[in-house]
């Protein structure tokens, strides 16, 4: 099915600007998370209008919070055009992630479901949660991976647990077991999308072309960052800190660039490895999940997810 | 057989698999923790791990991390308190039930340690605030095990108990009332990871006047005010230590809708009562030594206290965030001063048993 997410007849005629500035925001993404949507509504025939509110409203909360993200990073691109804050003023971009998310509960009271109002807040209580702590360790370079997991498990999580169980909420399925599979499951998605971002920042698999490191330079210890500064001293983390490139960066594991490149590519097989855990355990969470619901169809389409979100590739067939 | 394995409560073998009693054949179940911190005690998803893969430290080692050694001076300082300050006022009336009595308060200080780590992996609370350290969640013991062992401690406290109550007979009054506190702890907890506040009042009575108490009427001197305000002096320094570790995962109790006292008043209201406590603390000290120390030992030590306690309270003062390494760190800061108190407490108490007699409060 293929959707339009933003129709401009959805928002106020007489607000051009902010006509103008969605125009912007939503052409050029990838609309991963409402394809996610539909790949679970499907096989559940939940119908075609729920499915487009339910697309639209996980739509809307992540580019209301990529306005907001993009402001409190000081990020000038975003999707390669400038960001809103910078072409629309940051007020125009405050308030117009705050229209969608209003929008939002607007679009939702409207079709009924209390329970679907009520997950759908709570998933972006965590989003702002985890947005808050993201920006409280800043400039931390000894937070441990732990910790940095409970805050993409906030920031980064929820929406996938949102996309995974909001179809059944929608379908007033709320059987408890199901659910807590449902959020292990957005849980592990989450984290493996987020910790193959943060290797984009080091250049792993960054086929994208982002910046290099950037979360860095920007005072964030990443994930990765946290996994490799785990075992280095305070030396190493101090030349770590201050690289502006990744030759610079090798130097951390070793005074000899080569020698420091060799051992940050262990590193990258070492994080892999538990990731490759994490990916296991998704496994395992689908064969629970089939077990409760009996719908292979929607296995099939769960399955290939890991590929898609950590090793940034094309399932096989 | 598949590598994980999740249990639902009503499970006939979710007990067997978290009381680490499954019989898998050269396997062990581990549970997994969780982000997702509703509901634990509900839901598990064990790993299926072989022995020969679990990296297991030498049998002594894994021991003493589970009767949790490195705490035993909790009990072991006031216990010297207790045995100089009647040895100073000629007050020393039974050694040997005095010795019992803290075989016997080691032995309940183990038994007790060693049920909290079960009653924390039972109930689910290891696997929300994860302690990688632990060693029922690594899987170097089990839990039925670690629970009988708990049980065995508990019994040899008891057992030694009775010479002490038939030698001391007020005695059996302080275990009646330590007993009924436990009791009333456990009942109020419901044994749940949820509510911690109950636990964290019951607990302060007996880590300190408790415990001074016991060794005291063991001893046959009778309880006095002296030391029952150094059991509340040393119940306030463990209460900050429980506070800091509280304070450490505040946020994923607070998430998983534990109630403590840093929980209640959330991040910054949990700074300062950290700091507020530590103050408070240093002025009881101040008390203590005003109304049984040497004036030397007094001014000494709470001038020692005082200036040390400026960085530690600037510190707390400046944490940022609820996640993130400072809150690592003033956990390190404030256990080097519980530390340095303590150092404290022996050297004077030390002094005071060298120069017996030749000094005056």
């Amino acid at each position: 099915m293929n959707l339009k997410i933003f129709n401009s007849k959805d928002f106020p005629a007489y607000l051009p600007k902010l006509n103008a500035l969605y125009d912007d925001l939503f052409s050029g993404g990838k609309g991963f998370r409402s394809k996610l949507v539909q790949m679970v509504s499907d096989p559940i025939a939940l119908p075609q209008e729920t499915q487009h509110l339910l697309c639209q409203t996980i739509e809307f909360i992540h580019n209301a919070s990529l306005l907001h993200d993009d402001l409190i990073d000081g990020s000038h691109l975003r999707r390669g055009k400038p960001a809103a804050w910078t072409k629309y003023t940051p007020e125009y971009a405050v308030l117009a992630g705050d229209y969608l998310l209003a929008r939002v509960m607007v679009n939702l009271s409207g079709f009924g479901n209390i329970k679907l109002v009520q997950f759908t807040s709570e998933t972006i209580s965590d989003l702002l949660e985890g947005e808050w702590l993201q920006d409280s360790v800043v400039g931390d370079f000894f937070v441990g991976l732990d910790q940095l997991d409970r805050i993409h498990n906030l920031k980064t999580a929820s929406l996938f647990k949102w996309c995974l169980r909001a179809p059944f909420i929608a379908a007033e399925n709320y059987d408890e077991n199901l659910h807590r599979t449902l959020d292990e499951m957005g849980t592990i998605l989450g984290q493996l999308f987020q910790r193959s971002d943060d290797l984009l920042d080091y250049d792993i698999r960054n086929d994208e072309g982002k910046a290099i490191l950037g979360d860095l330079k920007s005072g964030y210890l990443n994930s990765f960052g946290a996994f490799i500064s785990k075992d280095m001293n305070r030396a190493q983390i101090d030349q770590m800190v201050k690289s502006h490139d990744l030759n610079e960066f090798y130097k951390s594991f070793s005074s000899d660039s080569e020698l420091g490149q060799k051992l940050f590519k262990t590193k990258v097989e070492e994080f892999d490895q538990i990731n490759t855990k994490m990916i296991e355990l998704y496994s395992h969470h689908l064969v629970e999940l089939e077990k409760q619901l009996k719908k292979p169809d929607l296995i099939k389409a769960l399955k290939p997810l890991t590929e898609i979100l950590y090793w940034r590739r094309k399932p096989k067939s | 057989m598949s590598r994980y394995v999740t249990l639902k409560k009503n499970d006939p073998l979710f007990n067997q698999y978290l009381w680490g009693i499954c019989d898998i054949a050269n396997h062990t179940a581990l549970p997994m923790s969780t982000l997702n911190v509703g509901s634990p005690e509900e839901t598990i998803t064990f790993e299926i791990v072989e022995n020969s893969s679990i990296e297991k430290p030498t049998q002594s080692r894994v021991l003493l991390n589970l009767i949790k050694i490195k705490k035993l001076y909790l009990v072991l300082v006031p216990f010297l308190y207790v045995a100089i300050k009647n040895y100073v006022d000629d007050r020393f009336f039974d050694p040997l039930s005095f010795a019992l009595s803290l075989i016997a308060m080691l032995a309940i200080f183990i038994g007790f340690n060693i049920r909290n780590d079960v009653i924390d992996h039972i109930s689910g609370y290891d696997r929300v605030n994860i302690n990688h350290n632990k060693p029922l969640l690594k899987g170097w013991v089990n839990t039925h095990f670690a629970s009988r062992l708990s049980n065995f401690f508990i019994g040899l406290a008891l057992l030694i108990s009775l010479p002490i109550v038939y030698r001391q007979r007020e005695e059996g009054r302080v275990i009646i009332v330590v007993t009924i506190l436990l009791f009333l702890g456990k009942l109020l907890t419901k044994n749940s990871y949820k509510n911690h506040r109950w636990g964290e009042i019951i607990f302060f009575v007996l880590s300190g006047p408790g415990v001074v108490s016991g060794y005291q009427v063991a001893l046959g001197a009778g309880i006095d005010t002296e030391v029952l305000a150094f059991g509340i002096l040393w119940a306030w320094s463990i209460q900050f230590l429980v506070h800091l570790n509280n304070f450490s995962h505040l946020l994923t109790s607070a998430q998983a809708g534990i109630k403590n006292t840093m929980t209640r008043y959330g991040f910054d209201g949990a700074k300062k009562i950290i700091i507020y406590w530590w103050i408070i603390f240093v002025f009881l000290w101040a008390l203590y030594h005003y109304f049984y120390s040497s004036v030397f030992w007094g001014w000494f030590t709470t001038a020692i206290l005082i200036f040390w306690s400026i960085p530690t309270v600037i510190k707390v003062d400046q944490i940022q965030s609820p996640l993130g390494s400072d809150t690592r760190m003033i956990k390190k800061i404030g256990y080097r001063n519980f530390l340095l108190m303590t150092t404290l407490v022996i050297i004077e108490f030390t002094w005071y048993w060298l120069t017996k007699n030749s000094w005056t409060p």
